[in-house]
């Protein structure tokens, strides 16, 4: 299926992936529980949750490394794609890596994940990180997770077709779309979008037209307090807040290729890898599999200008890994000398510059990729968001909405559902 | 099926049993483990679920009871309502066209023709192929092949694909789902063809009867029991429509082809698993009314399974 990604992981998982990973479970479930007990020569095995399929390798690695410095511990990868069956069968590991995200912060908000302040490494992430992650959910008293990766997104552009037209990397609103009429003109698709893959229509479209008008944190932090109380009365909802922010959604949606109704992510991909367009509004992940179209493509990246103010324009972000240890664990003291190991900087700042992502650490260094290079001074003064669309609970089928409002170019219709639909959820306590 | 025709014979079992005494003890061990395993991965879990659709559990952690909140809730809740109206609309509708298509085929194939065992194997791959592959397949001959096409011959209606058009992508949802299930009902008509007794038909056409009233007075009657079963498997098929879904449009354009399954797995993985087990509780309740109803209205007709 779609690469279940750093920010913007498809928001439901496919049955079929659900049913193999649990099958993968339940197969290694008699292995487990042979190795503890005998095997292990007096080590200690512990199970360390990670799933995001890129650097499943990657951290194989680093797990021998561990173990080489730390021969009494074994350490055991699982790598089930969906997250939830972990803590439904109470075996949630000892320690998990996942991306930080309201699904996670399930877990967090009901207390599943045990307090990381004492840790030595706790002290060491950026505030303006870990704040991000309380956006979410948190669990009082407690540091619940130690954000461990920042994936930073824009907009992507093929350098080659800005140089031939002429064009400059707009930093107001007014230039992006003057940059989007000469495009148009010029008879060259000015931004690809797939909205068949609904995700990336939130993760792109929805999050860079609201994140630098509104805060979103802030915004669905005060949509909490409400819940049942938005409303066309209330001091914020979708349909005030959002207004502006939609109304630029509409006018980007109109330099779309003409077929962006039936193309989906690996569609995209490839056209922008071949050069069919000269925008893309996609995260890092995205990178790697256009190089696998054209390697020698030059592309680069800049935050969406939304206003006509430069400096207003920010950075979506996503902490695309943090770690936990749950509450749950039997293992605790080997839990967090794996959690400390994984911390150090030098194994923290090389993950992240190996994987076109940035260090959660003060004094992490820079990302030095050429193509990130556009989006380094968001991150360094922390002029960033999560994205709008990431605090939409899943059972609001916003991607879909989204697709309805592109099509029918009525968004106002599209904030009222979302309205509706908080309302309802918020009346069952559904919103996180 | 054999338990729910029973009653259609009321006599015949009480006489055997006479004749023959008790069954063997032994029988009744032969059901264990069938029904051990019955059990413990449907009955069980579907209890577990119902009693966990009146709490606000969500999956894990501690719970409490909500009585019928999340019942209500459903009542109002305008996307679950769309997906029952299309997924119910979308069963009938395909149940229709692919016991149609598959009757068609399956008298065309029992008639002596030319090739019949490979026309038979080439209708019946469709069967064995995985239906999110099948899904996907057609979502390319639907987004690319068939634009492509519409397009050089000028048929402008079809030059934007109908998976990104709401008013029209049921229609994909239907095609695929048929063209996948038609071989599973064709098998059972061939079945069901080949036990008509080849006099019946001599003998009506000495009468005078043409192909026509042939199929209205001899075959349609004496298949009738197969049309049930086909119409009762199709429709429960269709109302847990997903994988189709998923590979063709996602349930989109807009909420256009959310189905009752699509949103219940949605709970899952949403953190709505209570609010999604309830609704699975009525979506459970709902097709063994069908069932019933089915079933009821067969009985009326006298059509024996």
């Amino acid at each position: 299926m779609r690469s279940k990604t750093m920010a913007g992981p498809p928001r439901t998982v496919s049955r079929r992936s659900f049913l193999a990973g649990a099958a993968g479970v339940l197969a290694a479930v008699p292995l487990a529980g042979c190795a503890t007990p005998g095997g292990g020569g007096g080590r200690t095995q512990i199970t360390f949750y990670e799933q995001k399929q890129e650097v499943i390798a990657y951290f194989d690695e680093l797990l021998r490394q561990f173990e080489r410095e730390q021969p009494h511990i074994r350490v055991v990868h699982d790598s089930t794609t969906a997250i939830a069956p972990q803590f439904v069968r109470s075996e949630p590991g000892d320690v998990g890596c996942f991306n930080d995200n309201l699904e996670l912060a399930r877990y967090i908000s009901r207390g599943q994940m045990s307090d990381l302040s004492q840790l030595p490494s706790a002290a060491t992430v950026r505030t303006d990180i870990s704040d991000l992650t309380d956006q979410y959910a948190t669990y009082a008293g407690r540091t619940s997770v130690l954000p461990y990766s920042l994936a930073a997104a824009g907009v992507i552009y093929n350098k080659a077709i800005f140089a031939e037209h002429d064009l400059p990397v707009p930093t107001t609103w007014t230039e992006f779309v003057d940059v989007c009429t000469a495009l148009q003109k010029a008879g060259v698709t000015p931004i690809y979008a797939t909205d068949r893959d609904t995700w990336t229509l939130w993760q792109g479209l929805f999050d860079y037209s609201v994140g630098s008008l509104v805060d979103p944190g802030e915004f669905f932090g005060r949509m909490k307090e409400l819940g049942t109380d938005v409303g066309p009365d209330s001091d914020v909802s979708f349909a005030k807040t959002l207004a502006v922010p939609m109304e630029r959604a509409k006018t980007i949606s109109s330099f779309f290729n003409p077929d962006h109704a039936v193309r989906g992510y690996a569609d995209g991909n490839l056209a922008f890898g071949q050069g069919k367009a000269a925008m893309y509004l996609q995260g890092p992940w995205a990178l790697s599999q256009i190089a696998m179209v054209d390697e020698d493509l030059e592309v680069g990246t800049f935050a969406l200008p939304v206003s006509d103010d430069p400096d207003e324009r920010q950075a979506r972000v996503n902490i695309d890994l943090c770690l936990y240890i749950p509450v749950d664990t039997a293992h605790r003291e080997e839990a967090v000398e794996l959690v400390e190991f994984l911390m150090r900087p030098e194994i923290l700042n090389a993950y992240n510059a190996d994987n076109l992502a940035y260090s959660t650490l003060t004094d992490g260094p820079a990302q030095q990729d050429e193509r990130l290079a556009g989006l380094q001074q968001y991150v360094d003064s922390a002029a960033f968001y999560q994205g709008a669309g990431t605090f939409v609970p899943t059972s609001i089928p916003l991607g879909n909405y989204l697709q309805e409002a592109i099509r029918s170019g009525n968004f106002e219709a599209m904030l009222d559902q979302l309205d509706a639909d908080w309302r309802r959820l918020a009346s069952r306590e559904a919103t996180v | 099926m054999t338990t729910t025709t029973a009653p259609t014979t009321p006599a015949a079992p009480v006489g055997r049993r006479r004749r023959h005494g008790r069954p063997e003890p032994i029988a009744y061990l032969f059901l264990v483990p069938a029904l051990l395993v019955f059990t413990a991965f449907v009955v069980v879990p579907a209890l577990v679920g119902i009693f966990y659709s009146f709490t606000d559990y969500v999956g894990f952690g501690n719970w409490s009871f909500l009585g019928l909140r999340n019942y209500t809730a459903l009542l109002g809740d305008p996307g679950i309502r769309e997906a029952y109206g299309f997924t119910l609309g979308f069963a009938v509708v395909t149940v229709v066209v692919a016991q149609v298509i598959a009757l068609v085929l399956a008298i065309g194939l029992s008639k002596r023709i030319r090739f019949a065992a490979g026309l038979r194997a080439i209708f019946v791959i469709p069967m064995v192929v995985s239906g999110i592959v099948v899904a996907y397949v057609f979502n390319y001959l639907f987004s690319n092949t068939l634009p492509a096409f519409a397009t050089a011959v000028g048929l402008d209606p079809l030059s934007q694909s109908i998976l990104g058009n709401p008013d029209l992508a049921w229609l994909a949802i239907v095609v695929v789902s048929a063209w996948q299930t038609i071989p599973g009902a064709l098998l059972v008509y061939t079945a069901g063809l080949t036990s008509i007794p080849h006099d019946l038909y001599e003998a009506s056409s000495l009468d005078g009867a043409g192909p026509w009233r042939q199929f209205r007075s001899i075959t349609l009657p004496l298949i009738a029991g197969f049309v049930l079963i086909n119409t009762i498997l199709g429709i429960k098929g269709y109302l847990g429509v997903y994988d189709i879904i998923v590979g063709l449009t996602g349930g989109g354009p807009g909420n256009a082809t959310s189905s009752v399954a699509m949103t219940i797995f949605g709970g899952f993985t949403g953190g709505d698993y209570a609010y999604q087990m309830a609704n699975a509780t009525v979506f459970f309740v709902i097709t063994v009314l069908i069932s019933v109803l089915q079933l009821v209205v067969s009985r009326g007709r006298n059509i024996r399974l």
